[in-house]
Order: structure tokens, then C-alpha cells, then sequence
């Protein structure tokens, strides 16, 4: 267990150093390729090169390494590398620290993936499980059309859809019969609101949970059709184990394995999903400060969020790996 | 190397190999007999000419937009505009009829590069191990951490200094690079896993035995049983692409005007479908889920006629 | 930084200022009542906000700080809602004999909130540290009229600017200052109200950064802990607010929006209290008889025009960027596209907004697409299978607009297009790069005379400009008016100069911004300030 640990921790060592060193070289490029973003600052105007060059310093843009399109800039990605070492993962254009931004919106989407992780889980376990049990009979293939067809569903038509069309006189109606302070009457505001921040991320979590949920009701299905055919199953159902015993013991835990799995790994995926809720929703949250720091080639917000995340990411990974041992008598490390 | 491997696998079409024969064939059988399956095969081939020959659909020219004609409701199959027009007075029929060639165009690009990228990097991992596969792996790790939409604007903004000409192709060209460069990923773990089992076959240690070349022994042992499993991917994963084209439309960073997509098309359409014009948003939304919804339910059905545990 | 709207000095100001002078002495004292405790009816006003970046006068220029500082700060002068007009406000006077060297008087007993006094020194360290050129302040720009300002810049880019403070601007005593300027300037008191001439408390310059996100006013309102970009700014009234234009409401809500438009559904379910549908929303919001009777326009002084590269051979012959002109349908465009936002152009000096502006100057800024098709013949057609390039600065907005261009060049002249939203819009523009193509171009006026809106975009010679359009004329006629003894006189120069650029017609007029706003029926007495277009919060009443 030991020496399998530290083997896993290496790898994810080096994963996470590939990561920052292609994030590098990807958003140096960008800036050597584009117009330096210093000059946006002066819009219309034209800037001299002594104020084009202030704006540059108080950027962090004056090495000279990102005038020549093709250098990779070791110098300043060795400076990062050791800054990253000691926990300072850079600051913005305004001075503020990358940790201080990912701490104000990392809440938020942490809020945002719990709503869409129940989401998943209550879908994939319910839905795939009836669909497995009934397998190829009418409520199988209704479960698998109907996730197919909101899996094909554009995420943001649904959430548009919603926020125009839906939000606004479902809010007012619940509010004026129960009350603006109340929990139905804040459920359905159009937009997040800072102050009620679970209320307000419910259903947009739902709505981005549902469009994923596909993967799992499927995933789900899969692995317990795979156990129903198990022998330890049959041999149960045989000794006359209720159906209901029988789900809940033997082909739940069992397939909680693969669900797991790949709650682990869809976790950078779900990202994605959050900047278009967040940019709907007005979520103030990782998925909109990352989008925004791209847009504005703000380097050191791109660079540092994404590696803070990719540590959270491989912790998670490797929490999975573990969990298995915990989920699956059959795996043991050695 | 791509080449050779694409002859390679021309000389090997799966019902030569005697293991895969069964399978195939049985597939094949199981599938013609379910109407979902058919009904689906019917819209994605429907779709496919669409995009291929979009003349036989319409005689009009999507591009030529009179704003002075904008926001007609449709008029149904006999008025001048069947669909109506958008926004900019264009004929929203023929912008459908002539926006599935970048969605579908994408897709096949994107799957066709990442089944490459796949089938080498998954066979190369699971059949050397060691070096080569601790390198495709950390590759692939580095993939599944990076949020996709983050790279694909990451790597959207360097194109945005570079000309590329305005042929529909190039302009297709950057976010098929995005997308293949995520398209890969779920290829080369089944391929992997795949070559890894198929390894230990007995036919397969027989003929290295007999002292077969590596090369020789991936192209006609390990890659024809790689075939099955990720020709149950393709399908969805091309369904899975033109969503994603539409997502990036929608962020503004995808196919941009005045090319026409799906993508561009819901984008647009779901903002207006709200202020009355719910046509804008329905016709291209309609066919996108209709196409994607095709292509999964093959998938799908391809995935449980090749996967005997399931049958 | 980000894409918001850039608000140049606006064109504050009235002529009134540089025509007499500038002895303003004479302006209306705004009925100052020094104990004013009027009545405080009502509670919050809920408002959606963007990201404005910074909150620090000295670096702000965009609609979204500049909005929020105006009730943060008072500054010397402030301009009268109605006819834009200047008047003293924290100054007492500002006077000169010779429109160089400025004395301003400070009124007696103004302070920050923070209890700092609002006196000549705090007014000089604010303008010394924009003018610093290190300090890279984004209102930099307007102290190079003052004297010493070039010796604050770094003469390159590694050497140190020579001096750390304007040498033209002395504190006199606590309550005079005294700016030497290097040319004589009649309009200098008007420029004084503008977010980058505020004065700054040392608290602030102590700690910039702080001050950046919780600012140190002195104006009717106090910031209520710090902007968060991600939350919002709440501001309160200020109890010992000296000035005039006491608040009748408790305080003001700003909530933060990511995107653009994403506030409307909040203001429909009354969770603010303003915003501007976006435009697919337009046409069912002024068509529902309850909104709309709650909604202000007004237009405002940015023009939008389309630029042709005489660089290229293509564009040098008039007649091909007049059918250009004639055929694009400016006013369907707008309508369609952008209600509320925008309106059509055909002029190049904002009519009615500036001396000497007037509507329907561009007499080839009219829909006529046989006329267009014959001119474009005149000129020998457009060369066969040449794809024409419209380039822009990215913006979503922008993309409409520029699609339905190309369309109706399209559809008029049969000029196949595509569209190149670049991100390094500037620096291509300023290199000619443009070639082969036609490009989108803003001008925000940085003081209000028609002549800004002609000499620094054209005049400078066939070099001195984007479009490499010369013409000797319209530059005499420039000179003509820089040379003129009255106001009166120049402006009917500049006229000339405009017919000129009407008749060569260099670029096309297509739109100048209008806002819009549509507010909820607990605000009362809405007013949209002339110069960022936002509600005229210091005029606001709240019904309870």
C-alpha cells in the first residue's frame, strides 16, 4: 500500500507539472501571438511607448521574452514554478491574490457542483437502476430516450429558456403567495443572489445536473446489468433474497464503484459546464473568473487558478483510487 | 505513420479477422431488426446529404439577408420563406439546410483525428507498457484536468491574431483542433484497455511466438479488436461534438459569422425565441437534438449489440 | 481594461466656457443650502453594476466608475443636468486674465469622509499622482496641458520620468491653487469636473490599493465597506454632507453583472430597480403599457463610423464609397438590431450636442441602393470574386451590426464579405493593416466642439490619420478656424471643413449611442446625466 501510494503521488506530481507547463506555454504564446493587453487599457488612443511600457510593468508584462513569438519564456516559468513552491500563486492585474479570488468564488461553484453532484448521483442511481431492472421493457427505453434527449439539449437553451421565459412569472407567483423572504419565493429568482446563495444555485444546479446526467443513468445501468449476471448475485437471488434486499446490497454498492469513478473525473468537465451557468445564473463563481482571466489574458489568474484546481483534481483522483479498496473487497494493493 | 495505419486498417476490415466475424455479423443482425435503431440510422443518413448535397434541399442562397425582410414568421412550405427569416432578413430555411455541413463537417473531422490519435497512442500504451505507457498515460491525465472549455478558449484566442484565409474549411480549422484535442482522450483508454486484454490471447502469444514483428502483431492481432469498442464510441461522440459546437458558438468563440452552423444559429435564435420569434430557436434546435439524437441511439445500440455481456 | 464603455471627458462642458474665456464667476451657485436637511423618504435603490475595474478617480474612465464615483465625489465644478452647463460646486472660483495661469478657490470646511479636509494640497496630490506617468493612470492624458507635465514622463521605456510633481500647479495657501498651463485654454474650469480631476485624501494615496476598492470621497454618499467585484458596492448617505443636492434616500445597491443584459429577468421581477432590456426583449418591453411608461432615453455624443483604407487602391475612388454608403439601410439596421442602444448617423459632429453640429450633413447617408449600384458602376464595380473585409473590435453587439453591413452590401452591391472581430484592433489600425478591406471605428469627443470631431481624426496629413485621406482644403479650412478671433466664427470654419469630408466622404457615419433605461415605479424624478448616460443619482427620489 505504501510503495503504491508514493507511486501514485509521483505520477500526480508530474501530471501536475506537465499541466502548468502547457497552461505556460499556451498563454505565452497567446500573448506573443495577440497585441499586448496593456494596450486595450488605452482604448482609441494612441499610447507612447514610455506609457505603453507603464502599463506593461504594472502588468507583469515587461519581460522581454514576450515580444519574441516562439520563445517559451523559460525564465518566467522557472520564477513561477518557484513561487508556486513556496504558495504564492501570483496575483491579478488590480493586485489581488490568486488564492484571496479563488477563496471569494470557489464557494460558489463549490455550491453549484454539490446541487449538480446530487443531481447526477438521484438520476444516475434512480433512473439507471429502474432501467436496469426493467430491462428492455417500456420504462428502459423511456429512461434512455429521455436522458438521451436532454443530453442532446444545449445546456444554455435550457437555462435561457428558464431565466426569460420560465423565472420570471414563476418567482412572482410564488412570491406573492408565500412571501418574498420565503424559500419558494427566492427558489426561482432569475438570477443568483449572494445573499441567499444556496437557495439561489438550486435550480440552476439541477438544470446543469440534468444535461450531464445522461453518462450516469447509463453508467449506472451498465454496471448493475454486469452484477445481475454476477454469480454472488444469482447465488443470493437463489437462496431467495428479497429484490429489494438484493438492489440495495449487492447491486448498489457495486455499482457505486464506477459511479464514483467517474464523479472524480468529471469534476473538470463539470467546470466547463459552470461557466455557462455561471455567466447566465450571474453566479459569481471559478468557472466565470477563469473565462474572464482568458479573455483579458490575465496570465497569472489563468495559470494559478488552473493549477490549484488541477491539485483538487488529482487529490480527488487519487481519493477514488483509495475509495476502491474501501467500495471493492476484490482490489487490494499491495 | 498515420497513413501507413489507415491502409493498414483498409486491409483489415473487421470481417476478414475471424474473431470479430461473429460479433459483427450478429450486430449487425440484432440492430436491423429494432425499429429505434433503424428510424435513427434514417435521420443521421437524412442529415448526412443534407449537409453533403444542401442544393437538392433548397435553391435559395442563405447568405443573401435583406434586413428590410427581418423576423418574417414562418410560411410553411409554399410561401417564399418556409421557415421564415432571421434577424437579418435572411431565409431561415435554407440557413438550416446549409448549417448542417459545419456541424456535421466538424464531427467527422474531430472523430476521424481523435480515432487516429487513439487507436496509435491506446494500442502503442497497452502493448509496450513500461516508458511508453507511463508518458500516454500522464498525457492523458493532464487532458482530464484541464476544463475543456478553458483550453479551447486558450487555444481560440492564439488563432485570433492568425489569418486564415476566409475558405469554409479554415474556418472550421480552430475549433476542430480544440476539439480533437479532447476527442482523443476516451479513444486511447478503451483502445489501451482493449490491447491490453486482447494481449494475453492466446493467438496473440502463439504468434509471437512464431516471432511476428510488433508492428505486425498490433495491425492484424491487437488494432481489429480495438475496432469494436470504438466504433461503439463514434456515434455518440459525434453527437457529443456538435452539441459542443454549439456551446462554443454560443460563447463566441466557435464557427463565427457569416459562416452558418447549427451552433451560431441556436446561439442567436434562443435570444429571440424569448421576444416572440420562438421559430428562430426551434427549427435549428430541433434538427441539432434530432441529429444528435440519432447518432447516440446508434451508439448505443451499437455499443450493446458488440458488448456480448449485455446481449 | 475590459470591453466597457470608455467615456472620454465627455464633452463636458458648454462652449459657453472657452468662448467667454473663462471667468466663471458669473455660473449659477446651484441654490446651496449648507444646513439642507431635506426630508429622507426613501430606502435603497437596487442598481445592476459591471465590473468597472478600479474605483479610483484618478484611473477611472469607463460608464461603470465613473457612475458610482459622481455621488462618491464632489468635484470643483459640476455640470448642470439640463444645459450641461458648469457651475463651481467645491470650488469658490476659478479665474484667470490670461486663460494660462488658473487660480481656483476652494470653499471653506469641506472634508472627506474619512475627516481628512478637502483643501488645495488634497487636490495636488491627486493630480500629482495622475500625472505620474509610472503610475500609469488611465486619466493620465488630460494633465498634459499643465506645466511640467512632460517632464513626469519617462522620456523612455527604461529610464525614470525627471520630476515627481507638476511644476505649473502651486499651493498657494490651504485654499488656492495656482495651475500654469502651457498654452492658453479657455475651457480649463470645464474640464475640472471630470472623475480624473477629484481631490484625494493622503489616507488614499497612503494605501492606493485600498483606496482603489473602497474609495475616500467627499461627495453625498459614503462607500459601505468595500466594492467586491464578485458581490457589489452598497453606498451610503452621508450625514455631514456639506454640499447641496442632499439625498432624500438612505442608500444605493449595486449589484455585480458578468455578462451583458443578464439583468433584465432581475428587473422584471422587481429585484432592481433599473436596466435596459436587452434587444430581443425591446420590442415586448415597449409594447407592455406598464413598462413603458417608465422609460428614459437620451442620446448621446460617441459616433460609430466605418473607415475606408485609401492606402488600398481599391477605396481611392469617391464614387465607390458613396454607393458603399448608399447602400446600407443605416436606420433598419439600428431599428432591427439594436433598438434603444443606438440611432442611425448622418453627420459626423454629434447634432444638436456640440456648437456646430448639425443632422444630415452626409448627404450620401441615406438608403438608395440603384443609386448605390449605379455610382458603384461609375467607379469600374467592384473587382470580381474579392471578398471584402470588415474588421472590428470584438464585441458581440458589434458582430450584429457588422453582419447586417456586409448583407445589405451584399444584397445592394453584390459584394460577397466576412467578418474579422480582431482583439488587436489598435495597433492594426495604427500599422494600416486594413488593406483590402473597410473597419470599424468609435470616436468619443474629448471636449465639445465640432472641431473634435474633425482635426484629430483627419487632419494631420496623409499620414496623420487611419484612412490616409488628404485633402489641402479641408485642412485650410481647419487652420481657418484654429485661427478665428471669436467662437463664432471658428465654428462656421469647422462647418466648412465637415461639407469638405461630405463631399470626400473618407469614412461613414453609421451610429451614435443612446441610452436607455427603464426603471421600476418606486424611483421618481429620473433624470439620465448627459455624459455617461447613467440615472442622475444626486436627483433621485425613492417613493417608500
Amino acid at each position: 500500500m505504501g510503495r503504491y501510494a508514493a507511486r501514485r503521488l509521483l505520477q500526480a506530481l508530474l501530471t501536475l507539472l506537465l499541466v502548468i507547463g502547457l497552461l505556460h506555454v499556451l498563454t505565452t504564446f497567446t500573448v506573443q501571438l495577440n497585441d499586448s493587453p496593456a494596450r486595450a487599457f488605452f482604448g482609441d488612443r494612441s499610447p507612447t511607448a514610455s506609457q505603453l511600457a507603464a502599463v506593461e510593468a504594472r502588468y507583469n508584462l515587461d519581460d522581454p521574452c514576450y515580444d519574441q513569438v516562439g520563445n517559451p519564456c523559460v525564465g518566467p516559468f522557472v520564477e513561477r514554478l518557484g513561487q508556486y513552491a513556496r504558495g504564492d500563486f501570483g496575483e491579478d492585474f488590480r493586485g489581488r491574490a490568486v488564492t484571496e479570488l479563488v477563496a471569494v468564488s470557489a464557494p460558489n461553484t463549490l455550491r453549484l457542483f454539490a446541487v449538480v453532484t446530487i443531481t447526477w448521483l438521484i438520476m444516475g442511481l434512480l433512473l439507471g437502476s429502474v432501467a436496469a431492472r426493467y430491462r428492455g421493457r417500456a420504462a428502459d427505453h423511456s429512461i434512455r430516450f429521455t436522458s438521451i434527449l436532454i443530453d442532446a439539449f444545449p445546456v444554455f437553451v435550457m437555462l435561457l429558456v428558464y431565466k426569460y421565459v420560465v423565472a420570471v412569472p414563476v418567482g412572482t407567483w410564488m412570491r406573492d403567495r408565500f412571501g418574498s423572504d420565503s424559500f419558494l419565493g427566492l427558489l426561482f429568482k432569475p438570477s443568483f443572489d449572494s445573499s441567499y446563495p444556496w437557495t439561489t444555485v438550486i435550480i440552476p444546479g439541477i438544470l446543469l445536473g440534468a444535461t450531464g446526467s445522461a453518462a450516469f443513468i447509463r453508467l449506472v445501468r451498465a454496471s448493475q446489468l454486469e452484477n445481475y449476471g454476477a454469480d454472488h448475485v444469482r447465488a443470493a437471488k437463489a437462496k431467495g433474497m428479497s429484490s429489494k434486499r438484493l438492489i440495495i446490497f449487492h447491486i448498489l454498492r457495486n455499482s457505486s464503484i464506477p459511479v464514483a469513478t467517474a464523479v472524480g473525473f468529471v469534476f473538470a468537465e463539470a467546470l466547463s459546464g459552470a461557466v455557462i451557468t455561471e455567466g447566465i445564473m450571474n453566479i459569481h463563481g471559478m468557472g466565470g473568473l477563469l473565462w474572464n482571466s482568458v479573455r483579458e489574458s490575465v496570465t497569472p489568474v489563468v495559470v494559478g487558478v488552473v493549477t490549484l484546481l488541477a491539485i483538487l483534481v488529482l487529490v480527488v483522483n487519487i481519493v477514488v483510487d483509495f475509495a476502491y479498496a474501501a467500495l471493492d473487497p476484490r482490489i487490494r494493493y499491495g | 505513420m498515420a497513413e501507413t495505419m489507415v491502409t493498414a486498417l483498409r486491409e483489415n476490415t473487421p470481417a476478414d479477422v475471424p474473431p470479430g466475424r461473429s460479433v459483427w455479423s450478429e450486430a449487425f443482425h440484432s440492430l436491423r431488426r429494432r425499429p429505434s435503431v433503424v428510424i435513427a440510422m434514417l435521420v443521421a443518413v437524412l442529415f448526412v446529404i443534407v449537409a453533403a448535397f444542401p442544393r437538392l434541399f433548397t435553391s435559395a442562397d442563405p447568405g443573401r439577408c435583406d434586413i428590410g425582410r427581418a423576423k418574417i414568421k414562418p410560411q410553411w412550405f409554399g410561401g417564399e420563406h418556409p421557415f421564415g427569416t432571421d434577424l437579418f432578413g435572411c431565409d431561415y430555411y435554407a440557413q438550416t439546410i446549409y448549417g448542417a455541413r459545419p456541424s456535421l463537417v466538424l464531427a467527422f473531422v474531430v472523430v476521424g483525428c481523435s480515432v487516429l490519435i487513439g487507436l496509435t497512442l491506446g494500442s502503442l500504451a497497452g502493448y509496450y507498457l513500461g516508458a511508453v505507457d507511463a508518458v500516454i498515460s500522464r498525457l492523458l491525465e493532464v487532458f482530464l484536468v484541464v476544463p475543456f472549455l478553458l483550453a479551447a478558449l486558450l487555444v481560440l484566442s492564439m488563432f485570433r491574431g492568425v489569418d486564415l484565409g476566409n475558405s469554409q474549411f479554415m474556418a472550421l480549422l480552430p475549433p476542430a483542433i480544440v476539439l480533437a484535442m479532447f476527442g482523443w482522450i476516451s479513444y486511447t483508454r478503451y483502445v489501451r484497455a482493449s490491447t491490453l486484454e486482447t494481449k494475453n490471447f492466446q493467438f496473440v502469444l502463439a504468434a509471437k511466438a512464431l516471432g511476428a514483428s510488433d508492428r505486425r502483431i498490433i495491425f492484424r492481432h491487437i488494432l481489429p479488436n480495438s475496432i469494436a469498442p470504438v466504433t461503439a464510441l463514434i456515434p455518440t461522440s459525434i453527437g457529443g461534438i456538435i452539441a459542443t459546437e454549439a456551446v462554443l458558438s454560443f460563447l463566441g468563440i466557435g464557427v463565427r459569422p457569416p459562416a452558418i452552423s447549427w451552433g451560431i444559429m441556436i446561439a442567436n435564435g434562443a435570444e429571440w425565441a424569448r421576444g416572440g420569434y420562438p421559430h428562430l430557436l426551434l427549427f435549428p434546435l430541433g434538427c441539432l437534438v434530432a441529429t444528435i439524437l440519432a447518432f447516440v441511439v446508434l451508439g448505443d445500440a451499437l455499443r450493446d449489440a458488440l458488448d456480448p455481456k449485455l446481449r | 481594461m475590459r470591453r466597457a464603455r470608455f467615456l472620454a471627458i465627455a464633452a463636458v462642458a458648454t462652449l459657453a466656457m472657452a468662448a467667454c474665456g473663462g471667468d466663471s464667476d458669473d455660473s449659477p451657485e446651484g441654490g446651496e443650502s449648507p444646513d439642507g436637511n431635506e426630508e429622507v423618504t426613501g430606502g435603497t435603490v437596487r442598481l445592476s453594476m459591471g465590473d468597472p475595474g478600479t474605483l479610483l478617480p484618478q484611473d477611472s474612465n469607463t460608464f461603470d466608475n465613473i457612475r458610482i464615483l459622481d455621488v462618491l465625489f464632489s468635484g470643483l465644478v459640476r455640470y448642470d443636468v439640463e444645459t450641461t452647463e458648469p457651475y463651481n460646486y467645491v470650488a469658490e472660483s476659478i479665474t484667470s486674465d490670461d486663460n494660462t495661469t488658473w487660480t481656483i478657490k476652494i470653499k471653506e470646511g469641506w472634508t472627506f469622509h474619512n475627516g481628512e479636509p478637502v483643501d488645495a494640497a488634497a487636490f495636488a496630490r491627486a493630480w500629482n499622482y495622475a500625472a505620474y506617468g509610472p503610475n500609469a493612470m488611465a486619466n493620465n492624458y488630460f494633465f498634459e496641458r499643465i506645466v511640467g507635465y512632460d517632464e513626469m514622463q519617462a522620456p523612455d521605456e527604461s529610464s525614470e520620468p525627471e520630476a515627481e510633481e507638476l511644476s505649473g500647479l502651486r499651493v498657494v495657501d490651504d485654499l488656492t491653487l495656482e495651475v500654469e498651463l502651457y498654452e492658453p485654454f479657455g475651457s480649463f474650469a470645464a474640464l475640472l469636473g471630470y472623475t480624473g480631476f477629484y481631490p484625494m485624501a493622503q489616507e488614499c494615496l497612503d494605501d492606493i490599493e485600498a483606496c482603489a476598492t473602497n474609495p475616500i470621497g467627499n461627495g453625498p454618499f459614503q462607500a459601505d465597506g468595500s466594492w467586491q467585484p464578485e458581490i457589489g458596492l452598497t453606498v451610503t448617505r452621508w450625514e455631514d454632507y456639506l454640499g447641496d443636492e442632499q439625498p432624500t434616500f438612505e442608500s444605493v445597491e449595486w449589484t455585480s453583472y458578468l455578462g451583458d443584459d443578464v439583468s433584465w429577468p432581475d428587473f422584471l421581477a422587481g429585484d432592481i430597480d433599473a436596466s435596459e432590456p436587452p434587444p430581443a426583449e425591446w420590442e415586448a418591453a415597449m409594447n407592455d403599457p406598464e413598462l413603458s411608461e417608465r422609460v428614459i432615453s437620451q442620446n448621446g455624443t460617441a459616433l460609430t463610423y466605418l473607415g475606408f483604407p485609401q492606402y488600398d487602391e481599391k477605396f481611392t475612388d469617391v464614387n465607390l464609397r458613396r454607393a458603399f454608403a448608399l447602400a446600407i439601410d443605416m436606420e433598419t439596421i439600428v431599428d432591427t438590431i439594436v433598438p434603444g442602444r443606438y440611432v442611425a448617423a448622418d453627420s459626423w459632429v454629434v447634432p444638436g450636442g456640440v456648437p456646430g453640429g448639425e443632422a444630415g450633413t452626409c448627404e450620401y447617408c441615406r438608403f438608395d441602393p440603384e443609386e448605390a449600384e449605379r455610382l458603384l458602376e461609375e467607379a469600374g464595380g467592384w473587382p470580381a470574386g474579392d471578398v471584402l473585409t470588415i474588421t472590428y473590435g470584438a464585441d458581440p453587439t458589434s458582430e450584429a451590426i457588422f453582419k447586417a453591413i456586409g448583407d445589405q452590401l451584399k444584397q445592394n452591391l453584390g459584394i460577397d464579405y466576412q467578418l474579422d472581430p480582431t482583439e488587436d484592433f489598435f495597433s492594426r489600425r495604427s500599422e494600416r493593416d486594413f488593406a483590402g478591406g473597410v473597419f470599424r471605428n468609435n470616436w468619443f469627443p474629448d471636449y465639445p466642439l465640432n472641431e473634435n470631431y474633425l482635426a484629430p481624426i483627419y487632419g494631420n496629413g496623409p499620414d496623420g490619420n487611419h484612412f490616409a485621406y488628404h485633402n489641402a482644403d479641408f485642412e485650410a479650412k481647419l487652420a481657418d478656424g484654429d485661427r478665428a478671433s471669436t467662437l463664432e466664427e471658428a465654428v462656421t470654419h469647422y462647418q466648412e471643413a465637415e461639407r469638405i469630408l461630405a463631399e470626400d466622404l473618407p469614412t461613414i457615419p453609421l451610429t451614435w449611442t443612446q441610452s436607455t433605461t427603464f426603471y421600476s415605479d418606486r424611483l421618481d424624478n429620473v433624470v439620465l446625466n448627459p455624459f455617461s448616460g447613467a440615472i442622475e443619482l444626486r436627483k433621485l427620489t425613492v417613493n417608500s
